[in-house]
C-alpha cells in the first residue's frame, strides 16, 4: 500500500528544491513593464516566470481550451468575463490592476498639441494623410477610439481616413514609419516609441475606463498567486509608472 | 442569401475575389516569363532570383508586409515615386492588397508553371524553328500549350493563395471595411470578439467553398488541356 503513495509523493515533488516555475499568459502591450518585473521577482523568490506574450483573444481563447496558464493578464475585461463565466479563472482573485490613457500621437518629435473639441478640423489635421487605430470593431485600442472620437463628436469627420491595424502596436509602427500622420494609441505605447510624439490626450471621461484585469485561474499554485500579489506591490508600481501605465489597486 | 451575410461580410468576401482574380490575372505574365528564365536561362545571377522569388514562401508574412510598406508606401522610395509622378497610391488601398497577394501567391506559382516547362521536349520547339517560326511564334504555338496544365495549376494555386493572404496584407494595406478588408482580415477580426465565432464560421464556410470550387475547376481544366496536348 505504501509503495504506490511514496511513488506519487516523489513525483509531486519539484524537481529543483523549493524553486517553482509559474506561467502567465499577459497581453502583449505589458511586455516592456511586466519582463523587468518577472525578473526581479523571480531573482528575489528563486523562482521563475514564463510568460507568454499575446492578443488577449488568442491568449483567452486558448486557455479555454485547456492551456496551462496560472495567471491571466487582459488588455480588456470582456475576456476576462468570458473566462469568468466559463469559470475558467478563481473570480475572488481577479483584480483590476492597470490603468492606461488613450492618446492621439503624430508622427516625429514635436508635434503641436491639438484640442480635442466637436469644432476640430480633422481633415486639415491630417492633410491628406492617415489616422491609425485598432480594428475598431474588435481591437480594444480601436474600441476606445471609435467611443472617444464619437464622445467628441468628430468620428463622423475622421471616419473616411481611418486605417484599422490588427494591434494597437501596428497603428503605433504606421504612425512611426509616417505612413500615418496621426494615431490613436495608449499612453503606453507612445512612450514605448521615440519616433512619435503624443499631442492630445482623449478626456477619461470620452471613453469607458481602460482596465487591465488579472486574475488566476483553476490550476494556479500559491506561487502564481505570490506572484499576483507582487505585481500590486511598490517596486512593481514604481516599473509599470514608468512605463505609462497607472496601477489601480486601493 | 442576401440574410445569411452582413453587408459587411458580403463586403470582404466581394473584395477578397476582385483581390484574388487581380492579383492572379497581373502576375501570370510576370510568373510565365520568371519560370521560363529559371527553366529554361544560363544567366550569372540565376540562383539569386530564384531564391529572390522563394523568398515570400520562406519569410514571416508581417515582414514581407512590412517590406512592402517600407517600398511601396507613401514614404517608400518606389511608394513615394509612384505617388508623386503617377498618382498611383498603393498603401491602404484595394490595389495595395493586390500587390500583397500578388507577391505572396507569386512563388506558387512559379514553381508549378517550371516544372511544366522543364517537362517540354525542346525537340518538339525546335521543330518548329526548323520550319521558320520565329522565338515568339514558336512559344505562342508550341511551348504555350504544351505548358498550359502548368500555367493552370499555377493560377488557381495563386488565386487560392491570395484568398487566404493574411499577414502582409494586414501589415500592408491594413485593414479598412470595404476597401482592403479582406475575407481573412474580416475572419480575424470577428475571432477577437467574445461571441463573434458565429460569424467567423459563416466566413470559413465561404472561404472553404471557394477553394475547393477553384481546385476542383483547375482539375478539370488542366485535364481538358492534357487531353488536347497528347490527343487522346
Amino acid at each position: 500500500m505504501l509503495r504506490p503513495f511514496a511513488l506519487a509523493v516523489v513525483l509531486a515533488l519539484p524537481t529543483q528544491g523549493d524553486a517553482a516555475e509559474i506561467t502567465v499568459f499577459a497581453a502583449s502591450s505589458l511586455k516592456d513593464a511586466l519582463d523587468p518585473i518577472a525578473v526581479a521577482w523571480g531573482a528575489e523568490t528563486g523562482n521563475s516566470v514564463v510568460i507568454s506574450y499575446g492578443g488577449s483573444a488568442a491568449l483567452a481563447k486558448q486557455i479555454t481550451q485547456g492551456a496551462p496558464a496560472e495567471v491571466y493578464i487582459s488588455a480588456a475585461a470582456n475576456w476576462m468575463d468570458v473566462l469568468q463565466g466559463e469559470a475558467l479563472i478563481q473570480p475572488e482573485s481577479r483584480v483590476d490592476l492597470l490603468g492606461n490613457s488613450l492618446v492621439l500621437v503624430a508622427h516625429g518629435a514635436g508635434g503641436a498639441p491639438v484640442t480635442l473639441s466637436p469644432d476640430l478640423d480633422v481633415e486639415a489635421l491630417l492633410a491628406g494623410g492617415k489616422l491609425a487605430m485598432g480594428m475598431v470593431a474588435s481591437v480594444p485600442a480601436g474600441q476606445y477610439g471609435k467611443e472617444a472620437m464619437t464622445a467628441l463628436g468628430l468620428w463622423e469627420k475622421a471616419q473616411p481616413f481611418v486605417v484599422q491595424s490588427e494591434n494597437v502596436r501596428a497603428s503605433l509602427a504606421l504612425v512611426a514609419s509616417g505612413e500615418a500622420g496621426f494615431g490613436i494609441v495608449y499612453g503606453s505605447d507612445a512612450i514605448a516609441e521615440a519616433r512619435v510624439s503624443v499631442v492630445a490626450t482623449f478626456p477619461e471621461a470620452s471613453h469607458s475606463p481602460i482596465v487591465y484585469p488579472a486574475a488566476l485561474t483553476q490550476t494556479a499554485t500559491p506561487e502564481a498567486q505570490a506572484f499576483v500579489a507582487a505585481l500590486q506591490g511598490p517596486e512593481a508600481r514604481e516599473v509599470f509608472r514608468a512605463q505609462g501605465f497607472t496601477p489601480l489597486q486601493d | 442569401m442576401t440574410d445569411w451575410l452582413s453587408p459587411e461580410e458580403w463586403n470582404a468576401v466581394a473584395l477578397s475575389l476582385r483581390v484574388s482574380v487581380w492579383a492572379t490575372l497581373i502576375s501570370l505574365p510576370f510568373g510565365i516569363a520568371t519560370a521560363m528564365l529559371l527553366a529554361r536561362g544560363r544567366f550569372w545571377g540565376r540562383q539569386v532570383l530564384n531564391g529572390i522569388v522563394h523568398l515570400p514562401l520562406i519569410l514571416p508574412p508581417v515582414v514581407t508586409g512590412y517590406l512592402l510598406l517600407l517600398t511601396f508606401g507613401r514614404k517608400g522610395v518606389i511608394g513615394g515615386f509612384l505617388a508623386e509622378s503617377l498618382g498611383i497610391v498603393l498603401a491602404f488601398r484595394w490595389t495595395g492588397a493586390v500587390l500583397a497577394a500578388a507577391v505572396m501567391a507569386f512563388p506558387l506559382m512559379v514553381r508549378a508553371i517550371r516544372l511544366a516547362v522543364e517537362a517540354v521536349d525542346p525537340k518538339l520547339e525546335q521543330a518548329a524553328s526548323t520550319l521558320g517560326a520565329s522565338r515568339f511564334w514558336v512559344f505562342v504555338t508550341v511551348t504555350l500549350p504544351l505548358i498550359l496544365p502548368g500555367v493552370i495549376t499555377g493560377a488557381v494555386l495563386a488565386f487560392a493563395k491570395a484568398m487566404g493572404e493574411f499577414g502582409a496584407t494586414i501589415t500592408f494595406v491594413a485593414n479598412i471595411p470595404g476597401e482592403t478588408q479582406t475575407l481573412p482580415s474580416a475572419i480575424y477580426g470577428f475571432l477577437q470578439v467574445p461571441g463573434g465565432d458565429a460569424s467567423a464560421a459563416r466566413l470559413v464556410v465561404i472561404a472553404v467553398s471557394v477553394a475547393m470550387t477553384a481546385l476542383v475547376a483547375s482539375e478539370i481544366l488542366a485535364r481538358a488541356a492534357t487531353r488536347r496536348i497528347t490527343g487522346q
